[in-house]
């Protein structure tokens, strides 16, 4: 019975090609448009590290002014960065199972190759937990351990990019980079890996690319590294040295605790908040109690990465559809009605009003099934079209990252189509069927 | 008050030339009741288009109502059947998603007339034609016979000098067929042209003057008498 | 005049119209929420930076060596950046505006951080750094060369006089001149305004205080220093190649790693506005595509199966252009219906918008001018089938077929 309607549907189709070209359009149109914005939304708002989203935490100290609060729009949300003092503090602590502490840098890089040019690498100085704690893979050899923290000791691990670019592609273990005015040894070099978004550090954009270069975190201090992320001061303080910015109430390192169960996370919670009390004691963090653990969903959430615009675009996306929708409705409520005679005789002939339904339905879905094959087409094209225009364009990233065919869009484009189509079909299927078979059979 | 001379009318595809009308000659007195018969094919469907100037024709002449209408424009001719030419149609032609009221309505609001005369004109068509107590419903909720007394209606609501009947029974069955005929009847007592084509024998005969087209062309077999009413079956053969 | 029968036949099969209405509302309502929203977006990609944006570019350079003597150096390659034929002033700058990255710092009308307090996006610039800018001075003067000082990354040391933009003066000065007054940073230095620039912008475009800008007569660090130059007019792509060839032939302890424009800077930051903008537009034609599409193959159709009735009324004596009249008075009926349908709809959604996102609320003129668009739409997609109608002979009554 499916394969006799599957052939009076492509009958009907074709007997008026232009009408169901009209209504195939109008749900490609619609589905393309929701399919583009649904990718760049969904990819703003994965989950980048599912497997341990809920064990790691970002650390925040509420060490701002007593005068105002950090963010005037969001006043009770505690800054997104440590004092220097206070991450070493509780880093060294060992109060969690596992912690790190970490900023952005950048130092000149000096390849050895020939015909590479000289560029400015950006570099996470960072604790040596880094690695294991954010599940980082490796192509050839591994992390440093936490000795060479102290050193602190020349090694580097090399992004995958950055061992394209200086080394080929080779196994560069062993061999030297120089960073700056330091010869760094390669101890590892990372597969490619650009978690989206990227959750640990997002001050310079959620999207872009991670850093070119790894070295321990004893550098930063040991060669008075420039700061590449923010850095935030509330309090104007004398000073004229780099132990003056150390010493300072200037916000500029993250910090990332593991915390693998409930009971981790409140212990630590606990004390943080006891650390706070005592700096409080001696005359620093002004205000009141307010220091967060966001796990790294709650991270996201509060740094707004999917965009107000985004949940705007979606929403006209939707209603866009609808409108197309509403138009396949009238076309379909036309057409069939147009063709009543025609169902009239089959009715007469021994159809049930269950069996025009179905036959019409059928007609309807495939209606669907091409609109959403089409839109799917033209939304593939659409987001190659958004990465040529914005992504080279401009060497953002992002744009790269967020435009990707994302097989959960596809799927659910495709059911979206056929929803769509059954909605659409709905009512003129029904009132199709409804009529008595002899008011149709009259001549006029 | 109607007279068509050596009228011609030619429909041309890029194959052939068929001669619907040839040389079509017919004179009708005011008053007449004639029916035009003849086979299918014959040209009587074109005869009618021509006759209500619903068509335009190839050659000839044609006087209605004192007036030459052979070479009018569009608009003038859609003027001269809003207030001159009554048409009734085999399948009624209703609107089906006005009522009836507003269905003789139809081309009264044409002429551009108050609504006031509108209104009076309207009641007294529907009572003509017996159907005043039905002017809410809509034509889907009509008999057959009660739909082609609405059209009446609408025919005669502006007072036309011409009334053209294509086939008015012929989705009628014989009860309502006679209603409908003696309703022509009447109308045409009270001094209204008619001109009806029909293959109906029967009907054929009611008329007063019969009037045969053929091949495009008119033969005349029954003459003009005024107060002849056929009513046997058996009183003149038909032409086949 | 025919409004009654429209209305009746409309009101026992109102199907086609409503859907018709449906969408000529849902479309008004995308629509005009959709160009508010383009529109705001292109009057900020729009503004007036008060630079010379055409013109400047950018040289980042990376000391590389013990050969690199931080002011020494700067100064040798700003005078070789000057003495090229094409341009008209270089400096040293910490930071790019419109580039999302920056220094801001805040400064008090009185000692102590007592008084007014303004924040100040500032940008470390010598001598030529206004003309560089291609800044317009409103009142006051430039910074005299032997102001401008290098100041280490770490210092908290103040500059003594600063150029501020009046959006600055404003806040620290309501309704007085704030020329030669003096302001105070956190740790109670006093620091001079001498000239006052009409107006900037700086790094952040989506900041609320984007306009407040402050010149600081400092050679900056070299960690985050890189020379910005301003070419004469027309000559920027040549100069930028000169500028990169003629440095980089110098061998004083620098790398220079990059030549960008502040053109194709400030595009990139804005590249998400036009990314929206341009979404919506696409959007937007689609939509009122679709809608006209969609209504003239509704128009179309109704004309195809009423064929019948058409040629009746002609028959009765409707003229071509009464058909016209019909159908177009039919279609303003429906339109009218969405349109209104619409604007609610359309203050809605902009009320929501503006609530749920912060944007700002809808100007009531975009209605007005949404709704004249969609009337059109709707007319112009009724013109061929109502033509078509018009087209039907007569003669199509008597058919019995």
């Amino acid at each position: 019975m499916f394969a006799y309607d599957l052939r009076l549907a492509l009958l009907s189709l074709r007997r008026h090609p232009g009408l169901s070209a009209l209504m195939v359009l109008a749900v490609a149109l619609g589905i393309a448009v929701c399919a583009i914005t649904f990718t760049v939304y969904h990819a703003m708002a994965t989950n980048p590290i599912p497997h341990k989203s809920r064990q790691l935490y970002a650390v925040t100290l509420d060490t701002w002014s007593a005068e105002r609060p950090y963010n005037d729009k969001k006043p009770d949300d505690p800054p997104d960065l440590l004092t220097h003092r206070d991450a070493t503090a509780l880093y060294a602590s060992g109060a969690a199972p596992r912690s790190v502490v970490m900023y952005k840098s950048g130092a000149l890089l000096l390849p050895e190759r020939q015909g590479v040019k000289p560029f400015i690498a950006t570099l996470r100085v960072t604790t040596h937990e880094f690695f294991p704690m954010f599940d980082v893979p490796f192509t050839y050899g591994g992390g440093w351990e936490a000795a060479a923290d102290q050193g602190p000791q020349p090694v580097v691990v090399l992004s995958h990019e950055t061992n394209d670019k200086v080394f080929g592609g080779e196994d560069s273990v062993g061999r030297t980079i120089r960073l700056g005015k330091v010869e760094y040894r390669v101890v590892g070099v990372l597969k490619p890996w650009a978690p989206s978004p990227k959750f640990f550090d997002l001050t310079n954009g959620a999207f872009e690319d991670p850093e070119d270069a790894y070295i321990p975190y004893g550098w930063g201090r040991a060669l008075e590294m420039p700061v590449y992320g923010n850095t935030n001061c509330w309090k104007s303080e004398a000073g004229d040295s780099y132990t003056d910015f150390l010493n300072s109430e200037c916000i500029w390192q993250e910090m990332w605790a593991e915390l693998p169960t409930a009971a981790d996370r409140d212990k630590y919670q606990a004390y943080i908040d006891n650390y706070a009390r005592s700096q409080k004691a001696a005359g620093r963090m002004p205000r009141p109690l307010n220091n967060r653990l966001y796990d790294v969903g709650q991270w996201l959430d509060r740094n707004e990465v999917v965009q107000r615009d985004n949940r705007v675009l979606i929403g006209i996306a939707l209603l866009f559809l609808g409108v197309c929708l509403v138009n396949v409705v009238g076309l379909l409520l036309a057409k069939f009605l147009n063709a009543a005679p025609l169902t009239g005789l089959r009715r007469a002939l021994g159809a049930s009003r269950r069996d025009v339904i179905r036959q019409h339905l059928t007609e309807v879905l495939l209606v669907g099934l091409a609109g959403g094959l089409l839109g799917l087409l033209l939304a593939i094209a659409g987001l190659g079209g958004i990465r040529a225009i914005y992504g080279s364009d401009f060497n953002r990233s992002s744009y790269e990252r967020l435009t990707q065919i994302d097989p959960v869009v596809v799927v659910v484009a495709l059911v979206l189509s056929l929803a769509a189509g059954a909605i659409a079909g709905l009512y003129p299927s029904w009132r199709i069927g409804r009529t008595a078979p002899a008011v149709y059979l009259k001549s006029q | 008050m109607f007279e068509m001379h050596n009228v011609t009318k030619a429909y041309r595809t890029d194959l052939l030339e068929t001669h619907a009308l040839r040389e079509f000659s017919l004179k009708v007195e005011p008053g007449e009741f004639v029916a035009v018969t003849g086979p299918s094919g014959s040209g009587k469907t074109t005869f009618l288009n021509v006759a209500g100037l619903l068509e335009s024709f190839d050659s000839g002449s044609y006087r209605l109502d004192g007036e030459d209408v052979s070479r009018l424009d569009d608009d003038a001719r859609s003027r001269f059947r809003n207030r001159k030419i009554g048409f009734i149609f085999q399948s009624f032609n209703l609107i089906p998603d006005l009522d009836v009221f507003d269905n003789v309505d139809v081309p009264l609001r044409y002429r551009r007339m108050p609504a006031a005369e509108r209104r009076e004109r309207i009641t007294s068509a529907l009572d003509l034609v017996g159907l005043s107590s039905r002017m809410k419903h809509l034509p889907s909720q009509l008999s057959g016979g009660q739909q082609q007394r609405v059209a009446i209606a609408r025919a005669l609501a502006g007072d036309p000098a011409l009334l053209l009947a294509d086939e008015p029974t012929g989705n009628l069955d014989s009860l309502m067929a006679r209603q409908v005929l003696d309703l022509l009847e009447q109308i045409n007592g009270m001094g209204t042209t008619i001109v009806m084509v029909t293959h109906d024998p029967e009907l054929a005969r009611r008329a007063h003057r019969n009037v045969q087209v053929i091949d495009g062309q008119i033969t005349d077999f029954k003459p003009y008498e005024p107060q002849h009413h056929v009513n046997a079956v058996a009183a003149v053969p038909a032409f086949a | 005049m025919d409004i009654k029968p429209i209305l009746s036949s409309l009101r026992r099969s109102p199907t086609g119209a409503i859907l018709v209405a449906l969408q000529i509302a849902l479309a008004l309502a995308i629509t005009v929420n959709s160009l508010y929203i383009i529109v705001q977006r292109i009057e900020q990609v729009g503004r007036d930076p008060g630079i010379d944006l055409k013109n400047i570019f950018y040289v980042s350079f990376v000391p590389s060596g013990d050969r690199f003597q931080g002011e020494v150096t700067m100064r040798e390659d700003l005078q070789l950046l000057r003495g090229l034929p094409g341009v008209a002033a270089a400096t040293v700058v910490n930071a790019v505006p419109l580039s999302g990255g920056g220094s801001a710092s805040s400064m008090y009308t009185e000692p102590n951080e007592k008084g007014k307090r303004s924040d100040m996006n500032y940008f470390q610039v010598d001598e030529q750094g206004l003309d560089t800018f291609g800044a317009r001075l409103a009142e006051g003067r430039n910074f005299d060369a032997t102001t401008v000082r290098k100041i280490d990354r770490n210092s908290s040391e103040a500059p003594a006089e600063i150029l501020v933009t009046k959006d600055v003066a404003r806040e620290m000065f309501p309704g007085e001149s704030a020329l030669g007054k003096t302001v105070y940073t956190g740790l109670s230095q006093p620091v001079r305004i001498v000239g006052i620039i009409d107006h900037m912008l700086g790094s952040w475009p989506s900041s609320d205080k984007v306009g407040n800008v402050a010149l600081f007569p400092v050679i900056s660090d070299e960690s985050f220093a890189r020379y910005m130059v301003r070419a004469r007019p027309g000559q920027r792509e040549e100069m930028m190649k000169m500028a990169e060839d003629a440095l980089s032939k110098v061998d004083n302890g620098r790398v220079i790693i990059r030549v960008r424009s502040q053109e194709y800077i400030a595009a990139s930051t804005y590249a998400d506005d036009r990314a929206m903008a341009t979404y919506l537009i696409v959007v937007i034609a689609l939509l009122l595509g679709i809608a006209a599409l969609g209504i003239f193959g509704l128009a179309a159709f109704n004309v195809s199966t009423r064929t019948k009735q058409i040629g009746t009324r002609r028959a009765v004596g409707a003229r071509r252009t009464d058909i016209v009249r019909y159908f177009f008075l039919e279609n303003w009926m429906i339109t009218t219906v969405g349109v209104v349908a619409g604007c609610l709809l359309a203050l809605l959604l902009g009320y929501w918008l503006s609530t749920t996102f912060e944007l700002p609320r809808l100007k009531l003129y975009y209605l007005v001018f949404g709704a004249l668009g969609l009337w059109c739409v709707g007319l112009a997609a009724t013109l061929v089938p109502a033509r078509r109608a018009a087209g039907v002979s007569p003669a199509v009554a008597t058919r019995t077929v």
